[in-house]
């Protein structure tokens, strides 16, 4: 059950059983709230970040793929 | 600021238990796709939980269902969660007890490679598991990776 207390964060006392996160079938509708939050310079650096994320996680697979047997 | 090397880097560093499935495991794996979140399954006990929790301390971790409830784990909570879905500020991370198609952490830790990064070393669920579980999960971009995927299976093969 949650809590509220005054001048305390509000804190998860038990799981509740749905807890997962909004979603509309296929989409993380999370994700598309905290995107269209953001600037367009800021989707932007977010995209950056995750290709680059996603370059670094290329090459170590890249480099195991090299390593000999 | 997002910065999903340094968010994943924390968690190595913290000695979490986790392998890294979903998007970035397909990008991984070679898929062109562009995704935001970090998926990981990991063990939900309750130690390894406190690990996750010890990871993010410092970047505001909520729950993504409830952003005005920061993550502050107890052990009856640990006892009965099934997966976290968490927002820090530093990205968003979904930590997952078990994967459709695949089973729990123990079986997608038997069916996960381990790759280096400059941070130190990662799990990252295999490809032919990680085609189960896309094509168990069945929705629209998972269908869309799993023909990238068979294709780079093809190529390797």
């Amino acid at each position: 059950m949650l809590e509220k207390r005054t001048n305390e964060p509000v804190v998860l006392k038990e799981a509740p059983p749905a807890y997962g996160v909004a979603s509309d079938g296929d989409i993380d509708l999370s994700l598309l709230k905290d995107s269209l939050l953001k600037t367009p310079w800021e989707r932007m650096q977010a995209n950056d970040d995750a290709l680059n994320f996603a370059e670094s996680l290329r090459e170590a697979m890249l480099k195991r793929h090299a390593k000999p047997k | 600021m997002q910065n999903l090397s340094e968010l994943t880097r924390r968690l190595i560093a913290a000695q979490v238990e986790f392998v890294l499935v979903g998007g970035f495991a397909a990008v991984a794996h070679g898929v062109a796709m562009v995704t935001r979140d970090v998926d990981i399954c990991c063990r939900f006990s309750e130690a390894n939980l406190m690990r996750i929790q010890a990871a993010f301390e410092g970047l505001h971790p909520v729950h993504r269902s409830r952003p005005d409830m920061r993550l502050q784990l107890t052990p009856e909570q640990c006892a009965s969660l099934k997966n976290l879905y968490l927002k820090t500020d530093l990205g968003v991370v979904d930590c997952l007890g078990e994967i459709l198609g695949i089973g729990g952490f123990e079986d997608v830790l038997k069916n996960s490679v381990e790759v280096e990064l400059p941070y130190g070393k990662l799990r990252i669920i295999d490809i032919q598991a990680l085609i189960r579980a896309k094509e168990a999960m069945n929705r629209d971009h998972d269908r869309i990776a799993v023909k990238h995927l068979k294709e780079i299976l093809n190529k390797q093969s």
